[in-house]
């Protein structure tokens, strides 16, 4: 369950985040977006037999593993990183479209392990920088849509570009993932004095009763928590 | 039952530079995708390269071209076997370049005598056919 994998998580949802659901987790920079799906995912396989895939396009796998190791996170064998370092160093002079890299790696893995149902990747912002802009809307539409089809269980990480507050479709030029998502998860922090924190809140979660109070988000010494509402 | 009969042909495919005809190029893309981490390791064992060149090296032999989003996770879950390892191209260090191992020598060889002993198989169970 991944109500159940990040301590605090059960207070924000009431039911489970349903399977096949695509997830869009957005914030701006520092607030904890790679560590909370990381983190989510990790112990959400702790207690299955479930594969899961982590896909970087901005981090490599080394950067990421102490990223991970650093907040306490344990990282478990069947939670497979990929990362583009190699595909964007050696064909930078001709790159791929990257969606469609992405749906191939995905497809790879998948035949690879059978039980492969969680899918991360980090960020949608480099995935659509690497895309062919002309049909931007409709590769989304795609890409989305291929997420289902294949029965996983998806987390798509978002810059949203500032410290605090949602950044909504129209400031972004592949702005439908908003509408696409089944599930939008939004980190950011408060800034009140010298009072600062990080918040967690579940805009929407399609099928699942959730509260939608911000609140807050540490590190604690397994990982990532929630505590109470930061209002 | 007649079993099926098939008639031996000499290759008339064009020059491989000009690529096979399209029917048997299906066949040929078929056995490559299917096949992949045998291809990849054999023409690994004649000469080591990086994710790039072998892409652009399996285009150019056998008219295939694979995604990156293929091949490249192949290659680490290969390397993470032992069948393969890297280094660093020298005029380049940032690009790796894959080595096939004693055991990736070995894995290529056990497969490639399945794999044509299972097609004399199947080819002999054609020509010979069986009565049911």
């Amino acid at each position: 369950m991944f109500r159940g994998s990040i301590n605090g998580l059960d207070e924000l949802l009431q039911d489970d985040i349903p399977k096949n659901s695509v997830v869009l987790v957005s914030g701006a920079e520092g607030t904890l977006k790679s560590s909370l799906v990381s983190n989510l995912i990790s112990n959400y396989l702790i207690g299955n037999d479930e594969h899961g895939l982590y896909i970087t396009l901005d981090e490599d796998k080394e950067s990421l593993l102490k990223n991970m190791e650093s907040v306490g996170i344990k990282k478990i064998d069947r939670l497979h990183i990929f990362d583009y370092k190699d595909i964007r160093l050696e064909w930078r002079f001709q790159e791929p479209d990257m969606i469609d890299v992405t749906s191939d790696v995905i497809d790879f893995y998948r035949k690879k392990y059978d039980k492969l149902t969680v899918v991360a990747l980090d960020s949608l912002n480099a995935l659509y920088s690497l895309t062919n802009q002309a049909n931007l809307r409709r590769n989304i539409y795609h890409f989305f849509t291929m997420l289902k089809d294949k029965e996983l269980t998806s987390f798509l990480i978002m810059e949203a570009g500032l410290s605090e507050g949602f950044v909504y479709a129209n400031d972004y030029p592949g702005c439908s993932e908003y509408f696409l998502a089944d599930g939008i998860i939004e980190v950011g922090i408060i800034e009140a004095r010298e009072n600062v924190k990080r918040y967690i809140q579940i805009r929407k979660m399609r099928a699942t009763r959730h509260t939608m109070n911000k609140h807050q988000l540490i590190v604690d010494e397994d990982g990532l928590a929630i505590l109470g509402s930061v209002y | 039952m007649k079993g099926v009969q098939v008639t031996k042909q000499k290759s008339d495919r064009p020059a491989q530079k000009e690529g096979p005809v399209a029917d048997t190029n299906q066949y040929i893309s078929r056995i490559v995708k299917n096949n992949l981490d045998v291809v990849v390791l054999a023409t690994l064992a004649k000469k080591p390269m990086c994710g790039y060149d072998l892409i652009k090296d399996i285009f150019s032999k056998y008219n295939v071209f694979l995604s990156q989003g293929t091949v490249y996770p192949l290659l680490y879950v290969l390397r993470e076997k032992g069948v393969l390892q890297v280094e660093f191209a020298k005029s380049d260090m940032r690009t790796k370049v894959y080595y096939i191992t004693t055991d990736g020598e070995e894995f290529v060889r056990e497969e490639l005598n399945e794999f044509v002993t299972a097609v004399e198989v199947v080819m002999s169970l054609i020509e010979g056919g069986s009565d049911v």
